[in-house]
């Protein structure tokens, strides 16, 4: 396991860490998952449910501060002709739609402001996964960020759930950006035993690294479903 | 599920409502809450930290721009800052505040973090004396000696003081005075106040980007407000002592209310329409903070007090401080309707006031020398503090927080404020009432004449009992005695002690006896008669008898005890001795 777990972050680009830590129920489950994925009858069905165009729901919150980039990031993952030029803050919370390969995703884009903050714990129980988005610039509130995390994961919601979490430490074009690992040692992800989680540096601007961790989500709620 | 060591260190007495969001120890940030203020410089919505750094005092003075937890910029001041507000001087957009800072008799106004403006205050009035002394100086007609003597005459004398340069020059030696002279001769002499404190004032709007004047306070006790275009001042007003510190609010063109403490220990209120202060507050001791929540004026004292004043100069209340009061700021939540008041202390403590109550404590590793609480970055609820040691601390106030009013307030408890559930007056009750105050009169003649009427069937009473000596005591001339009588035993048998005193002065007491009478049927006496032996005065004589109850139901009864003198009939004393009742059985 260990073994195969260093060969896989080798196999990834450096900045992206995958979280497989947990006892060995967790990789018995990933294991089992993954022959299913990539066994023949799955692939199949996928297909024929690719074919005919319907997709699996999956509601999915994305969660963060202000400025953070909740809403350039689901607007980057929107089809392009969808996407809109200027983002404004978000406004109590927003629904987006977009597809990948298997995948039909609903996502509620909440405001991060701290007065619509509150708002945040009335989805818990409809989100399927969460992604958290955090800027990576922004030092100082890096203790806001993991305070709100705490708050999320200690929800009753939440708390007994195996969901998956995605974190992006977004806004890496910026110079003083910390790197994936120092955000997930400042928010003390390895903390989070019970549940899958993977952090991904991105640039929501160009769109770098999106890509990686909406396929992980896909992954993981695949596996969540079988 | 996530626990830290920062979140452990959070658990020191502020209830776990901070988030420690940056501490250096050593920023190198040497500065007092009037040259700390928090400003959007770039327009971005992201507020950034501006801070007149003293340095070593004599230099190293720098204005310093913090943008999260990094020094973004830093540009040399030229004098000591005494103060420094961040301010709307016009309406352009982007809307960007200018910094002033307020240095010496100068304040260096800054847009954009680039110098923009110097505003120099107006020189004062100089004494004619001094000026013609020194005109005669430059044209050589007196030397420094005689300068020095007319100096000294003019200081004395004069009600307009002496310039710095007269001042300094009566504090040379003889010997360096020549050179002193030589220099300076040539300009003409100024006098030049300087600044103590600086606020800002809005000029018609209460927006919160709207054009604000500069208020400034200056050592030679005046006030003066300042266009924030043009410079010019636009209002002076006269204080009593010089100003140290101060708060203004309101609107210049509508209605404002300067609160300025000075060093005369004393606090003046300032209205628009007077350049005269409208209130005064005077204060035991020396302020140290001033701050103003809603209409009210808190002030920090030298004697570790806390003071609430009404704006009209009323005192409220008063509470003593653990320790000294380094300094003081205001904090408000407009968006959770909080009002606070933050005190720094000298014992590595800072407390957060609501009124008088004490909601919170936070303790820093170092003695705090100014708090600075606003937006910082995009974070509404930021706690910024500067430490002695030259540390800067970030604290972020937590969504969740909320401030308990009576978490460690001593006072009367909860309970005491509680109405209690009076219940209604009954008819009856007024009806008394209403009789009672009627006939107040009558009642207490009634009252008075019971009371007497009382009081002597009492007297009646007493002298009926002495005459017949039924009492324990005899006030006899010739046997003056006292008698008292105590029953051991639970029963059947009980001893009777009775302790016979002769209260006389000197002369003994004999041939006394005495006698029992009881019931035959209840009790049997081992010896119902006594001869008691002579009494000396003075001396206690215990008579002894077993007393023993024959009734096995349960009742008592009185022995009645005399003490009698031979060939008398009448007794001496009489005591009666209520029998406990018997709780054995008798043998036979």
């Amino acid at each position: 396991m260990k073994h195969r777990f260093n060969s896989f972050i080798n196999e990834r680009s450096e900045d992206c860490v995958k979280c497989t830590i947990g006892a060995g129920y967790y990789s018995a489950v990933t294991d089992s998952a993954r022959l299913m994925v990539a066994g023949q009858p799955m692939g199949l069905f996928d297909k024929l449910v690719g074919w005919l165009g319907l997709k699996k729901e999956v509601n999915v919150l994305c969660l963060g501060l202000d400025n953070s980039g909740k809403t350039t990031i689901i607007n980057r993952l929107k089809p392009s002709n969808a996407q809109v030029q200027d983002i404004v803050p978000t406004i109590g919370f927003s629904i987006e739609k977009f597809k990948t390969s298997s995948l039909s995703f609903t996502v509620f884009d909440m405001s991060g402001q701290g007065r619509y903050r509150n708002l945040w714990e009335h989805y818990y129980k409809d989100g399927q996964a969460i992604i958290f988005v955090i800027d990576s610039a922004d030092q100082l509130r890096m203790v806001v960020a993991k305070e709100e995390l705490e708050t999320l994961l200690n929800h009753p919601d939440i708390k007994h759930r195996r969901i998956p979490i995605l974190f992006f430490a977004n806004k890496m074009d910026v110079r003083d950006a910390l790197s994936s690992v120092r955000v997930s040692q400042l928010l003390c992800l390895d903390n989070i035993k019970d549940k899958p989680w993977h952090i991904c540096a991105t640039d929501a601007l160009k769109g770098d690294g999106l890509q990686d961790g909406v396929e992980w989500l896909q992954d993981q709620i695949k596996t969540m479903r079988t | 599920m996530i626990s830290s060591p920062a979140e452990v260190k959070n658990g020191s007495g502020d209830g776990g409502r901070w988030l420690d969001a940056h501490y250096d120890p050593v920023a190198g940030l040497y500065t007092f809450s009037s040259c700390v203020d928090l400003a959007d410089l770039s327009g971005d919505g992201e507020s950034r930290l501006v801070v007149g750094d003293l340095g070593t005092g004599s230099s190293g003075m720098k204005l310093k721009v913090y943008r999260g937890t990094a020094l973004m910029s830093e540009s040399t001041l030229l004098d000591l800052p005494a103060g420094l507000v961040a301010f709307f001087m016009d309406l352009h957009e982007p809307r960007i505040p200018a910094v002033a800072v307020a240095s010496g008799p100068c304040i260096y106004v800054y847009k954009n973090l680039r110098p923009y403006f110097k505003f120099t205050l107006p020189g004062l009035e100089i004494n004619t004396l001094e000026q013609d002394v020194w005109q005669q100086v430059r044209e050589g007609q007196i030397d420094p000696m005689c300068l020095k003597e007319m100096l000294e005459s003019i200081r004395k004398k004069d009600a307009v003081p002496l310039s710095i340069r007269s001042l300094r020059f009566l504090s040379l030696e003889a010997d360096s005075m020549d050179d002193f002279v030589q220099l300076h001769k040539q300009q003409p002499i100024r006098r030049q106040t300087v600044i103590t404190c600086i606020g800002t004032l809005k000029k018609s709007t209460t927006d919160e980007d709207g054009v604000s004047c500069l208020v400034i306070g200056t050592e030679n006790s005046d006030i003066f407000v300042l266009d924030p275009e043009a410079f010019t001042i636009l209002s002076k007003m006269c204080l009593p002592a010089a100003p140290t510190l101060m708060d203004v609010t309101g609107q210049f063109d509508v209605e404002f209310r300067i609160t300025v403490a000075c060093r005369n220990g004393n606090i003046y209120i300032l209205r628009r329409e007077s350049n005269k202060p409208k209130y005064c507050i005077e204060l035991s001791s020396h302020p140290v903070g001033l701050v103003r929540i809603g209409k009210n004026v808190v002030v920090g004292c030298t004697d570790e007090s806390l003071q609430g004043f009404t704006q009209k100069g009323k005192k409220l209340w008063k509470i003593n401080l653990p320790a000294p009061v380094t300094t003081m700021a205001a904090m408000d939540l407009p968006t959770r309707g909080f009002q606070g008041v933050l005190v720094g202390l000298a014992n590595c403590e800072v407390h957060l006031y609501r009124d008088k109550n004490l909601l919170s404590t936070i303790k820093t590793p170092d003695t705090v020398t100014s708090i600075c609480f606003g937006r910082y970055g995009r974070e509404d609820g930021t706690l910024i503090m500067t430490t002695k040691g030259g540390g800067l601390m970030v604290k972020i106030l937590k969504r969740m927080a909320v401030f308990d009013d009576r978490e460690s307030a001593p006072g009367p408890p909860l309970a005491q404020s509680v109405r209690l559930n009076v219940p209604k007056k009954t008819k009856l009750y007024v009806d008394q009432t209403l009789r009672e105050r009627e006939n107040s009169l009558a009642m207490h003649r009634a009252f008075q004449m019971d009371l007497s009427r009382m009081r002597l069937a009492a007297a009646r009473a007493y002298v009926k009992a002495l005459e017949s000596s039924l009492t324990p005591v005899s006030s006899s001339l010739s046997e003056p005695l006292k008698m008292n009588a105590v029953v051991q035993g639970l029963g059947p048998s009980f001893k009777l002690t009775l302790n016979v005193q002769n209260t006389a002065a000197c002369r003994p007491v004999m041939n006394l006896t005495i006698s029992f009478l009881y019931d035959e049927n209840l009790y049997r006496m081992r010896n119902p008669f006594m001869r008691i032996p002579l009494l000396v005065p003075g001396l206690i004589y215990p008579v002894e008898t077993f007393v023993e109850c024959t009734s096995d139901k349960g009742i008592s009864d009185i022995i009645k005890v005399f003490v009698l003198h031979e060939g008398k009939s009448s007794p001496l004393l009489t005591a009666h001795i209520n029998m406990p009742i018997s709780e054995g059985v008798a043998f036979s």
